[in-house]
């Protein structure tokens, strides 16, 4: 059964259209709602969360509408983009606040707030002013918060943003646990390495229509034959040119250009993923140090790009 | 239903959200700037203290030091017990700067710092994603504003009060209370309804404080002396007020509050009786919190 559904909807802010008729619906587990900033994915969970309300169509969530039903409410967990504290609370203050909105009394707020915090590993910070935390353990308060009181719906909208790789695997390992416990889990992210290693059901979102969804390798195939730019610094720059004439003998190269003002090599490839397999052996082979690779992540835009273009999607 | 579920909820919801709210209105700079802005009469009133101090004569009667005016007071006070004069400085003080001015200013802002100060957190939007009713956020809201300002309100008062009859001795100080209980009880009317108008201003516009000073200028300034003044807070706090005092004996007059209308070549007398006066504030505080509440339901994030 789907405990979150959409049906054709349409958000209008004034003249700027939010989201355009999407129609959606998620059961049990877990879904990635991929899109750049400022695609519609935050639009889609402010309707699903029930503070927004839809212009056009229809959002159920449980059988009800989310907007207007805020009973319900104690049965999903949000954790927001935003930050969205009470600085002058301590982790654990803030936790249990919130779980006291839940009804719950003082004592089993406090309780259930310590058991959340440390199992984010905030024991030793959870006494602290929010005000002092770092952005890993904002992260994680808000987690915390989300998820102390066992919801059934999650919805998380960036969770891994600005999350250090620990708080990024500890938040990552959560959200499996969640989905295995047959919770309904939304996750909203711009990088869809992040969505990947969680879940094979994917939406792609832009400009506020839904693009594709679906299983992620299908998307994942569609990203591999996209154009994609990666930046090569090699320790020393007269390896330069040698590097872009040895990678223009690769067929998955499709062309390379010397950035002289960074000391940089310019790689175009169709195949990110054979790139990414095959540059480490040709370096060790030729024998050249390289101190940096960068590719900015601009797979999903060429993806869209790709799909608005694209015949199949006109 | 949805009453008796939040009385039911209010022990565990109620507290929490009331100590914190409270916390924040204290910990707040404006409110301190407001504090001290608050006490430099107490100041004068200080310096007042030290300057008239030889304007007194002492007489005992019944073992109670009675302090009476001596001829170096203005000749029209000489003979007269300091209590009865001062008092009118008190209630003047409280009247126009504690109870029309800063009050007014305190209302505005915690209502403000309440509500939008919420919306630009988004800690409101946390909240709307909680089962806690939209009547609650604003109703624990309403509760925290109004004990915080009614209580800086009310041990200013005090304060005023104290500095202000020190002339007059203990006796002045014991014989005068009834006028410190009139303003303590209208600095509390005072809060009921204006924090519950400006809390109604903060969930329906953006720019609260701003409208605020508005609604104090155009509505509670200019309307309030008019023909239509029932429709202002400051109607009925002067008329509890006046009646107060009236019954405590002054010698006052309604057209020295403004509570008069003018009717051809007639004036009329508007004076609302205190209990009414509360009634209707009352009435009103509540319908603000509701239709606050509504606003708070309906709001789109």
């Amino acid at each position: 059964m789907s405990e979150v559904i959409l049906e054709n909807v349409t958000k209008n802010y004034g003249n700027v259209q939010g989201i355009s008729n999407i129609s959606v619906e998620i059961k049990p587990g877990l879904t990635g709602i991929l899109g750049p900033n400022g695609a519609g994915k935050s639009t889609m969970m402010k309707m699903v969360l029930g503070l927004s309300r839809p212009s056009i169509g229809h959002v159920s969530v449980m059988g009800n509408d989310p907007f207007t039903n805020w009973k319900q409410r104690n049965k999903i967990g949000f954790v927001p983009e935003y930050d969205c504290f009470y600085e002058h609370m301590s982790g654990l203050d803030y936790v249990a606040y919130f779980l006291q909105m839940h009804n719950y009394t003082l004592q089993e707020a406090n309780e259930m707030a310590r058991v959340s915090l440390a199992e984010l590993g905030l024991e030793d910070a959870m006494d602290r002013k929010i005000r002092t935390y770092s952005r890993g353990m904002r992260q994680k308060t808000k987690v915390a918060r989300a998820a102390v009181f066992n919801p059934d719906i999650f919805v998380l909208d960036e969770p891994f943003q600005g999350a250090d790789p620990t708080t990024r695997h500890l938040l990552m390992m959560k959200m499996k646990q969640w989905a295995d416990e047959g919770k309904t889990i939304m996750i909203s992210s711009h990088i869809l390495h992040d969505i990947e290693n969680l879940t094979d059901q994917i939406i792609l979102i832009n400009n506020g229509k839904m693009l594709a969804s679906g299983n992620r390798h299908e998307i994942r195939n569609l990203m591999n034959n996209i154009p994609r730019q990666i930046h090569v610094t090699p320790i020393k720059n007269t390896n330069l040119r040698k590097l872009a004439k040895r990678l223009l003998d690769e067929s998955w190269v499709r062309a390379t250009r010397i950035d002289k003002e960074n000391d940089e090599l310019i790689i175009e490839t169709d195949s990110a993923e054979t790139f990414y397999l095959e540059l480490p052996r040709i370096i060790k082979k030729e024998k050249i140090e390289v101190k940096r690779i960068n590719s900015e992540d601009d797979s999903l835009d060429s993806l869209y790009t790709k799909l608005v273009g694209g015949a199949q999607w006109k | 239903m949805e009453i008796s579920d939040i009385l039911n909820r209010s022990k565990n919801l109620g507290m929490p959200i009331v100590k914190d709210c409270i916390y924040r209105l204290l910990m707040n700079k404006l409110t301190w700037i407001l504090i001290l802005i608050l006490l430099l009469p107490g100041l004068l009133g200080l310096w007042a203290y030290t300057n008239d101090k030889d304007e007194r004569q002492v007489q005992k009667i019944d073992g109670e030091n009675i302090y009476y005016y001596n001829d170096n007071a203005n000749f029209e006070l000489v003979g007269l017990p300091i209590h009865e004069n001062i008092r009118e400085n008190f209630i003047e003080i409280s009247n126009v700067f504690v109870i029309k001015f800063i009050g007014v200013l305190m209302a505005i802002m915690f209502a403000s710092e309440l509500i939008n100060e919420e919306f630009n957190r988004k800690t409101i939007q946390i909240l709307r994603t909680t089962p806690i009713s939209p009547l609650e956020i604003i109703f624990y809201r309403y509760i925290a504003g109004v004990i915080c300002m009614f209580s800086l309100l009310a041990v200013t008062s005090l304060i005023y009060y104290l500095i202000i009859m020190m002339n007059a001795g203990f006796y002045g100080i014991k014989e005068e209370l009834d006028v410190l209980v009139l303003v303590i009880k209208i600095v509390m009317i005072e809060s009921i309804a204006y924090i519950g108008i400006f809390i109604l201003i903060s969930v329906y516009f953006d720019r609260p404080f701003f409208l605020g000073i508005i609604y104090w200028m155009l509505w509670e300034m200019i309307v309030s002396g008019g023909n239509y003044q029932q429709i202002t807070v400051s109607h009925y706090l002067d008329s509890i007020l006046f009646k107060g005092l009236e019954n405590m004996n002054w010698d006052v007059l309604a057209e020295d509050f403004g509570l008069i209308k003018t009717a051809g070549n007639n004036t009329v007398n508007l004076v609302t009786e205190p209990l009414t006066a509360v009634i209707i504030v009352f009435i009103a505080a509540m319908a603000t919190i509701w239709i606050s509440a509504k606003g708070m339901e309906k709001r789109q994030f």
